[in-house]
């Protein structure tokens, strides 16, 4: 009986906490839907129901629409740019023998300890020497440099940790690395995968500084850059249009997240992620 | 065999499937981190002549009027979000952890988590445009109980500005560490609740004394990426404030992007950025060195 009354008492709590988390996103979403009007008249309040309810997202829509298919196209070049460099260097680190191995690894994960704060200013200057401002390649290619070194660390204690006798009977039938690379190894990161996906995914994604120091053309704004300068211009005492806009640049990652939630979870439970 | 068949793939193609990595890193990581130093030497503005000026730039930001406001407001953020980070998705792990159901369990987990999917800068544009509003949240409910008396600009008031800034994300439970801290308290073993149990140990005394302990590798890693994201992170400042008002929220980060990108001071701005990669290294060697993960302390004890 006490036991009972504590399970319920523990989900009234995680409720209560739950509510206050979301509250902000759930009011985002009513009030997306409510005109200036509406809102000035009472703050809390329901939509009314009407074609004017979807105004807030056709206008959003039309501002956003190439900066989402830009940081699209971005995310998915690094994310898969990112899976490939990192899942190969770390089978290399992992499974092969030679000189200056242990050395090379180190030199890799020094790279984790220059912070963005040291490089920023730096690598505007660099980029911009290089001819790459106002491009998708000087967001893609950062971004790849950089990704990959905690993609390496992750896949290497990964790959360091399934078993010997897996690769001794594939080798035995005359498999080279290659094919234990691409039939053995990575079938079974598919957790690693998902989660190096996905955190590379969700840097790209809401990176904001950098695109918007780096494209100065609308053209290669991306979501976060894009959310920003909306809401310095003209459009953002539209209260409705911008909401609309904050849930329109959520809802891919969404729909990435119902996708990949459940190999995700199991990468990060795995236990990575410690000191 | 092994051996021989490793030795077929020669060290050519192994350093040729290392070339893109460290093509990348040399080219856009190693580059810019040695062009920071040198020229935070260097009086240097974008299209204007650049002339060495030894350590004057590092001099200079002694003297600067946003060093004492800034750190201050550094070591604010930093202490309030250890605070929070070594707490709240802790006890709410532990929370969650608690529940019998199974099924309840993976559910409050995704449910906590979904917060991700919203861009950051969504995110402190939704504090910003709904909460911390003069008709935002905030307000309106004050004005709803009466107390019109207390509403007011929440990030535009001195004296509320910087708690403004740091309450943002409440109630800090969204998010990514509840599962970090779920995965180390499934990692502990029953036989050490079943053993601390027979002792009398329970409830808070038993969270404290043994989950806490356990879980110490989860907080050191949380720990140190929290002392480096703030004395690095500068975006939120950036979006919410500009650092205002006067220098009530600024940061040092800050103050490098605008001396880079509004007064076009790139080796002022370098200097600064020295200075902070500086800090932040010896803040992990300190972490790294004195806080004990829970594997540590095992080993010191055996």
């Amino acid at each position: 009986m006490r036991n009972r009354w504590g399970q319920l008492a523990l989900h009234a709590v995680l409720i209560c906490i739950l509510t206050l988390t979301l509250a902000p996103f759930v009011f985002v979403i009513t009030n997306s839907m409510r005109t200036n009007s509406e809102m000035n008249h009472a703050f809390f309040g329901l939509p009314k129901f009407g074609r004017q309810m979807f105004d807030g997202y056709a206008y959003a829509w039309e501002v956003l629409r190439p900066y989402t298919l830009n940081t699209m196209l971005v995310c998915i070049v690094t994310g898969g740019g990112v899976v490939l460099v990192g899942s190969v260097s770390a089978y290399v680190f992992s499974r092969c023998k030679f000189k200056g191995r242990d050395t090379l690894f180190l030199a890799v994960l020094a790279f984790m300890m220059i912070p963005g704060v040291l490089t920023l200013v730096p690598s505007f200057l660099w980029v911009k020497k290089l001819g790459l401002l106002n491009s998708h390649w000087v967001l893609i290619l950062p971004y790849l440099a950089g990704g990959q070194v905690f993609a390496i660390f992750l896949f290497k204690s990964f790959f360091d940790g399934l078993p010997g006798e897996l690769f001794e009977s594939a080798r035995m039938d005359g498999a080279g690395h290659l094919k234990l690379y691409w039939s053995v190894v990575l079938p079974l990161s598919k957790s690693v995968i998902a989660v190096v996906g996905i955190v590379n995914i969700l840097g790209t994604w809401n990176n904001f500084l950098w695109p918007f120091i780096t494209n100065s053309d609308a053209k290669y704004h991306v979501i976060s850059s894009g959310l920003y300068l909306m809401n310095q211009s003209n459009v953002s005492s539209n209260f409705a249009t911008m909401f609309a806009a904050y849930v329109l640049a959520s809802i891919p990652l969404l729909i990435l997240f119902l996708y990949a939630t459940k190999p995700f979870m199991q990468g990060v439970t795995s236990g990575a992620f410690k000191a | 065999m092994s051996i021989k068949r490793q030795k077929l793939v020669s060290t050519a193609a192994i350093y040729a499937m290392l070339t893109p990595t460290f093509g990348l890193l040399a080219v856009f990581s190693l580059v810019p981190f040695v062009w920071a130093f040198v020229t935070s030497f260097f009086d240097y503005e974008v299209g204007g002549e650049s002339r060495f000026v030894g350590f004057d730039n590092y001099l200079e930001y002694l003297h600067d009027p946003t060093l004492l406001p800034s750190f201050g407001n550094l070591l604010f953020l930093t202490v309030f979000g250890l605070l929070i980070v070594s707490t709240v998705p802790l006890a709410v792990a532990k929370l969650i952890f608690s529940l019998k159901s199974e099924k309840a369990r993976y559910l409050y987990r995704v449910l906590f988590l979904i917060p991700i999917v919203v861009p950051g800068v969504a995110g402190m544009m939704i504090w910003q445009g709904m909460i911390y509003n003069d008709t935002g949240l905030l307000n309106e409910t004050l004005r709803m109980l009466g107390r019109e008396d207390l509403t007011r600009g929440w990030l535009s008031d001195p004296r509320t500005v910087l708690w403004a800034v740091v309450f943002m994300g409440f109630p800090f439970a969204g998010g990514i560490n509840i599962l970090i801290y779920y995965a180390g308290l499934a990692g502990i073993s029953e036989s050490i609740h079943e053993a601390a149990e027979l002792d009398g140990a329970r409830g808070l005394m038993k969270f404290l004394k043994i989950d806490v302990p356990l879980v110490m590798s989860q907080i050191k890693l949380l720990t140190i990426l929290t002392v480096i994201g703030t004395v690095q992170g500068f975006e939120g400042m950036f979006i919410l404030t500009k650092g205002g008002p006067g220098f009530k929220t600024m940061v040092p980060g800050l103050w490098m992007y605008m001396n880079a990108f509004s007064f076009q001071r790139m080796g002022y701005a370098c200097a600064i950025g020295v200075l902070l990669f500086l800090l932040i290294l010896s803040l992990t060697i300190l972490n790294m060195r004195y806080f004990r993960s829970s594997e540590e302390l095992k080993a010191e004890s055996a």
